[in-house]
């Protein structure tokens, strides 16, 4: 039967009504059954709720929000993004539970200018951490820890604790653009000098140590009025550029009688050429910091929002001394989120001589562990999940100045954790290079690795998987 | 005692100020000739003898200065008695940048003027200048006096901690975060025979008394509208 166009249907029974069409039991008026409507649930991709919050936050302080810790951009690429390929049938592996793996690792040894080069049992050390960021327990726990596996720490720039100086054996001065505690006196006790340009937490910034951290002995030692909010300078104050830091670092030689060596802390910004510009003005060891560093406080975009990771900054860094011919006598060391021997060991097949370490080995300290949970929650997070050492009231004691708090800190039990820690990722560090076949951890290189992502090969010069080639264009 | 002569001419430095230590410490006068200019001589000197430079001398001049007493003939180019925490250095001619940078203690004093940043992050110690106090001198200096005699750049004082910038004459602009206030008889008397010492001293001057303004000192942790003056 045709049917009229211009006439509208009508079905040969009742018409239903609204209710039986929603199918939804009246739950929601208005609405199909299943489908979510973005009234109740939102689901705009400028304004997440971190976003809004964000926002509110600023409006209420009328500044920055500051914290510690290191950044949490979720978008950088990771260390997970390679994976170790073991010798098979073109290499031979070594017996993992049984050849031996060498570990020594000398740094500023290879320029031929430094009467005591720095020689370290181990691959890792324990990353520039300074008095006042953490607390003088936790920084003596630190020293004693990696003395116990012959490998060294970095005072940071609160100048040098004498318990710190007494419980690490082997220990590097650092000297930051503001100065603080430096003093010839302590320069001359020091197995090391580290000039620092940058850190990879916050580059292009100098440090910041909240008023409530400056307590009488902070700020009797970084002369600076108790409770302020220290910001450091970011510039130092007697040099400028590349030819200034040649000067400077003859200087700081001839101060030391070119007795240790000269190390140079960049963050890593622009390593390729930061890194050639340090070795060219004389630095014996030069240090890259990537942007997963941590820090005792700093304004939470930088830590979000600025420099490159550090997977990105080790191959340029190492090109760096390659054409200005100075592999083999400036020595790299790489820091910048480290979490275990599997991530130092890929930064050594990268190119690094060294890795540093900082929050993993305050973790091993006893950060972020689970204990006086009611202090976490005071602090407003959890064991876990605690990011506050910018409030100076660390529930576990490191990175506090408060007396009663800085007592959580057991430092004999904790220093045997940092060096039980540091001697499992040296193990793991050579179990990987064994089963690369390698009689060194020095001898890791790019071939024992692959990358698993176009972009990790692509930042690597690692082979992609698969395709057994460099992703490059 | 006799004086100590040495030479530096084109010779290393490391060379040169072996020598001048090994002299300065066995309590002899030296006096360092044909300095040409050259960077980082007399750094690090331990003991309290005296060290004179004929000419004019390069960077970091007694850097990390721990005692010693050290003339310059004539100018002195950027940190000199940078860090240093003790002694006495005079620099007859001009300052280059940042003389007497984070100095922990001591006196450098500058008959001429001083170049710019001068006492930059200081930690203690006096720096006196007889002519012009350079641009940004006293930058975030924490502590020690700066005196100058012969006014000051712009941005006199910038951010400093409890440091304290005086100065007689003109002073072309403050730095951020500092005030002018009226000084103490007791304190102007303690500057005055500061410059006694140099037969500098003159009660009829009128003093400009520099020191923080404070409100950038509590910025994060308690005052957040303070950073909005810049
Ligand atoms: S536990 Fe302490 S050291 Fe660890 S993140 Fe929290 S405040 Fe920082």
């Amino acid at each position: 039967m045709a049917h009229d166009l211009n006439k509208s249907y009508q079905f040969p029974f009742e018409p239903p009504s609204e209710e039986d069409i929603a199918f939804n039991d009246n739950a929601i008026p208005n609405r199909p059954a299943g489908v979510p409507s973005s009234y109740d649930e939102g689901g705009s991709t400028r304004w997440t709720p971190d976003a809004i919050a964000e926002v509110q936050a600023l409006a209420q302080l009328g500044r920055y929000q500051v914290r510690g810790y290191n950044t949490f951009n979720k978008r950088l690429p990771t260390f997970d993004d390679l994976t170790f390929v073991p010798a098979t049938m073109t290499r031979l592996p070594l017996e993992g539970y049984r050849e031996s793996c060498n570990t020594t690792t000398i740094l500023g040894g290879g320029t031929g200018r430094v009467e005591k080069p720095i020689e370290l049992k181990i691959p890792v050390y324990i990353a520039s951490m300074s008095f006042g960021a953490l607390s003088a327990s936790a920084k003596t726990a630190l020293g004693y820890g990696a003395s116990k596996v012959g490998t060294m720490t970095c005072t940071g720039e609160g100048g040098m604790l004498d318990e710190e100086r007494q419980a690490s054996q082997c220990l590097v001065y650092q000297m930051t653009p503001s100065r603080y505690g430096v003093d010839i006196n302590h320069l001359r006790q020091a197995d090391g000098f580290e000039l620092v340009m940058g850190q990879g937490a916050k580059p292009g910034t100098g440090g910041l140590l909240l008023g409530m951290k400056v307590s009488p002995r902070v700020s009797m030692m970084r002369k600076l009025p108790e409770g302020v909010d220290q910001r450091s300078t970011v510039r130092h104050p007697d040099f400028l550029g590349a030819d200034d830091l040649a000067v400077k670092i003859e200087e700081l030689r001839l101060a030391t009688d070119f007795r240790i060596p000269i190390f140079v802390k960049i963050g890593a910004t622009r390593p390729r050429y930061d890194v050639a510009i340090a070795a060219k003005a004389g630095a014996d060891v030069v240090v890259v910091d990537g942007a997963e560093g941590g820090t005792g406080a700093s304004p939470e975009l930088l830590l979000n929002h600025t420099g490159i990771p550090t997977l990105s900054a080790i191959k340029p860094a190492r090109e760096a001394l390659d054409e200005c011919g100075m592999t083999g006598k400036v020595s790299l060391v790489i820091s910048g989120g480290i979490r275990s021997g599997v991530d130092a060991a890929k930064c050594l097949a990268l190119g690094a001589d060294a890795v540093m370490i900082g929050n993993a080995a305050m973790i091993a300290l006893g950060c972020n562990s689970p204990r006086y949970e009611q202090d976490y929650k005071k602090l407003g997070t959890s064991p876990g999940a605690c990011h506050h050492c910018h409030t100076g009231l660390c529930p576990v004691g490191i990175t506090t100045q408060d007396p009663e708090l800085e007592k959580r800190v057991d430092i004999a039990a904790s220093a045997e954790r940092v060096a039980r820690f540091l001697t499992a990722i040296t193990m793991e560090i050579t179990m990987l290079a064994k089963s690369c076949g390698k009689s060194s951890v020095h001898n890791l290189e790019s071939e024992d690795l692959r990358a698993l992502s176009l972009e990790a090969s692509a930042l690597t010069g690692v082979k992609m998987v698969g395709m057994d080639k460099v992703f490059a264009w | 005692m006799k004086e100590v002569e040495i030479i530096v001419g084109r010779r290393s430095i490391r060379e040169v100020n072996e020598e001048i230590k090994a002299a300065v410490l066995s309590g002899q006068s030296v006096y360092v000739r044909e300095t040409l200019s050259r960077h980082n001589l007399g750094v690090g000197l331990p003991a309290s003898a005296k060290v004179r430079f004929e000419g004019s001398v390069g960077y970091y001049c007694g850097g990390l200065n721990n005692g010693a007493i050290l003339e310059i003939e004539r100018n002195a180019g950027w940190g000199t008695g940078e860090g240093m925490s003790d002694g006495h250095i005079t620099i007859n001619g001009y300052a280059g940048m940042a003389t007497g940078a984070s100095m922990l203690g001591g006196t450098i004093h500058i008959k001429g003027d001083s170049g710019p940043r001068c006492g930059v992050a200081m930690k203690g110690g006096t720096i006196i200048v007889e002519g012009k106090l350079g641009y940004q001198s006293g930058f975030m200096s924490h502590a020690g006096r700066i005196i100058a005699l012969g006014g000051a750049g712009v941005s006199c004082a910038d951010a400093l901690w409890a440091g304290e910038v005086w100065v007689v004459g003109a002073i072309e602009s403050l730095g951020v975060d500092t005030k002018i206030v009226e000084p103490q008889p007791e304190e102007v008397d303690s500057v005055e025979s500061q410059l006694s010492q140099y037969g500098l001293e003159d009660s009829s001057r009128e003093w400009q008394k520099i020191v923080s303004g404070e409100r950038l000192w509590y910025f994060e942790s308690r005052e957040a509208s303070a950073w909005l003056m810049i």
